[in-house]
């Protein structure tokens, strides 16, 4: 099951909400929350709000009026570096 | 002491399996005790390296012997595998329940995507959110001008014919002094029926808000709104007491009792007046009509959105002025699904709120009324109301207002005794231009003569306003020439002080000059008289900016 959720945000780009990874794997989002929870846990996924931007790395994690509403969204660690690296300017 | 194995196992698989065998066998082999823990938890806790156990068996007498294997054993399935071994265990537990579930468990798919979802895909959009919450707003505006006007124009009628007239009669009845008669008929039937005209627009605009409440789309437009706020440096929790403030500014300021930062209290309460409440709305209705026509609900509408670009700029000034940000607080909103209204509790929303409007208007716009009528005739027996008390003192304070495009006495006093309430800017106009009219000579009519024509007109006033909220459907066109919107007796006093360029700015200045004074109240109660005095300066600057430089950009254009 854990494999299956890793590779299933593998193959989306802007990621999945927890109501979308319950959808595609036919389960309770409560049981699949857990699991999310481990991988994030483990450093396998990254929780990121529904702006794109992590939110391990914003001040407003408990604040977000966008995480409220839409809830988090999970990427694969390995993607959401690359991305990082990606914005980075050179000089930062 | 072991406690009873369960009889159950789950399979964690040929290789997992061999090294719980091993570690179990290690127990034996070193003497070790595994207490009160049965096992094969134990020997799979260990592989797991779970923290707690890990203590737990190293304290324990050869507890460093069962570490060593366990770690061995670990590596191994974590080379073998590819995978740490507390994940490997979880992702077998997790197979084997959703197994478990779908062989003993069949419910419908509670998660598809719900019309909700897709709804707020579209409404609470980054980009796309802010957009749908003007156009809303623009066509509920639309809405309340185009298909209350028939009635406006009805309520206006039958006050100032109809009900005018039986109260003339009545008073003939009377042996009175002819400055009663003056004051019954010019003060208060002209200054309080001159704001009761409105109520028609008023219900069918709190009957469009109580839908979009009670639909769940009022919390979108607060999200919405929120995050824009947050740019321009404001709290999220400010957007609710400003939703408020469309309808009435005194609740919204001791609704920001919900926010914890007194700063941010402050703040809201300095931005929730340039909110258009409901008391400027005849105001609005009576220039949109008389200079904008059909044209008048775009007009309102921008007022309202002014507002709100005001309060954002503002609030970015007091942000990185006196009103520097402090450590901000949680905000959860929460969005309902969307829900059919329920026409029972939109008709209770719309007579609640615009029974408080009525209510005023039998109050503090009835003794407004009076007071004007007795400034307008004294000193006693003036002939003209430049004259008079109120006339000398608004024509001393009218050249304030000269370079805004309306510096005439009339103006300039209905202004002032809008610091009382906004709509007595209206039945103050209302008593000035409607007493310097010739009154039109009208045969008396009795109550059973006039019924057929009122009931009348109200058929004839529903059926406009019916077709006009019909033609709203694409393609549908019911709208005909003659519900073009009448002029009323206002209007035509209006149109001879005031071109569209100087109505604009008037209203602008409307929008945001001082609020009313218990608005004021409502400040120095909650935050002092400083903030209230702060709040009355401010808007009042910011209201002649305005209006100065939307005229004079006007006149620049070539606008008259």
């Amino acid at each position: 099951m854990l494999n299956q959720l890793v590779d299933l945000l593998a193959r989306q780009r802007d990621g999945m909400s927890l109501s979308e990874i319950s959808r595609a794997l036919n389960a309770q989002p409560s049981a699949v929350q857990s699991m999310i929870e481990l991988l994030v846990r483990k450093g396998k996924l990254i929780e990121i709000g529904p702006d794109g931007k992590a939110c391990a790395n914003c001040g407003m994690v408990s604040d977000c009026n966008l995480l409220a509403a839409h809830g988090k969204r999970y990427l694969p660690a390995p993607v959401f570096l690359d991305e990082e690296i990606r914005l980075t300017p050179p000089s930062a | 002491m072991n406690i009873s194995q369960p009889s159950f196992k789950l399979d964690y698989g040929g290789k997992i399996e061999r090294e719980i065998e091993k570690l179990i066998s290690a127990f034996d082999e070193c003497n070790f005790d595994t207490g009160r823990y049965p096992r094969r938890w134990l020997a799979l806790k260990l592989l797991e390296a779970d923290e707690d156990v890990l203590v737990r068996v190293q304290a324990a007498p050869n507890g460093q012997k069962i570490l060593s294997v366990a770690q061995t054993g670990s590596k191994h399935l974590q080379d073998m595998l590819g995978d740490e071994v507390d994940m490997l265990a979880a992702d077998r537990r997790y197979g084997f329940i959703n197994g478990v579930v779908r062989q003993a468990l069949q419910r419908p798919r509670l998660d598809r995507i719900t019309l909700t979802d897709r709804i707020d895909d579209i409404v609470t959009h980054k980009w796309l959110g802010l957009p749908v919450f003007f156009a809303v707003m623009y066509v509920v505006f639309r809405l309340v001008i185009d298909v209350s006007s028939p009635f406006l124009d009805w309520t206006d009628a039958v006050i100032n014919g109809p009900l005018a007239n039986w109260i003339r009669l009545l008073l003939d009845l009377v042996p009175l002094p002819a400055w009663i008669h003056s004051l019954v008929i010019d003060g208060i039937v002209a200054g309080v029926g001159g704001v009761l005209v409105f109520v028609p627009g008023l219900l069918i605009l709190y009957f469009f808000l109580a839908l979009l409440e009670d639909s769940g789309y009022m919390s979108r437009a607060a999200f919405v709104m929120d995050r824009f706020m947050r740019v321009v440096g404001l709290h999220g929790k400010s957007f609710i007491p400003m939703i408020l403030g469309f309808g009435c500014a005194v609740p919204a300021i001791y609704a920001t009792r919900t926010i914890a930062s007194r700063r941010d209290r402050v703040l809201t309460s300095l931005l929730v007046p340039l909110m258009s409440c409901s008391a400027r709305l005849p105001v609005y209705v009576v220039f949109g009509l008389a200079f904008f026509g059909s044209r008048a609900g775009t007009v309102i509408w921008a007022m309202y959105a002014l507002g709100i670009l005001v309060a954002m700029l503002a609030g970015m000034v007091f942000t990185r002025t006196i009103l520097k940000p402090d450590a901000s607080s949680a905000f959860v909103l929460e969005l309902p699904p969307y829900r059919q209204p329920s026409m029972k509790s939109v008709l209770i929303h719309m007579w609640e709120n615009t029974r408080e409007f009525v209510r005023k208007a039998g109050t503090m716009i009835l003794l407004a009324s009076v007071l004007m009528w007795f400034l307008l005739n004294l000193p006693w027996g003036v002939a003209d109301q430049r004259d008079s008390y109120f006339g000398k003192v608004s024509g001393a304070i009218s050249p304030v207002f000269a370079p805004l495009g309306f510096g005439n006495w009339e103006t300039g006093g209905a202004l002032v005794t809008g610091f009382m309430a906004k709509e007595i800017v209206v039945s103050t106009m209302s008593q000035i231009y409607l007493n310097d009219l010739e009154a039109e000579e009208s045969a008396p009519t009795t109550f059973v003569e006039d019924l057929p024509g009122i009931v009348r007109g109200f058929g004839e006033a529903f059926i406009s306003s019916g077709r006009i909220f019909l033609s709203i459907i694409p393609g549908v066109d019911l709208v005909m020439d003659e519900t073009e919107v009448e002029d009323t007796v206002l209007s035509i006093a209006l149109r001879e002080r005031f071109t569209p360029l100087s109505a604009v700015s008037m209203l602008v200045f409307v929008l945001l000059y001082v609020p009313c004074v218990a608005t004021l109240g409502a400040i120095k109660q909650e935050f002092g008289a400083s903030w209230a005095v702060t709040s009355a300066v401010y808007q009042t600057v910011v209201a002649w900016v305005a209006a100065f430089l939307i005229y004079r950009a006007g006149l620049l254009l070539g606008f008259a």
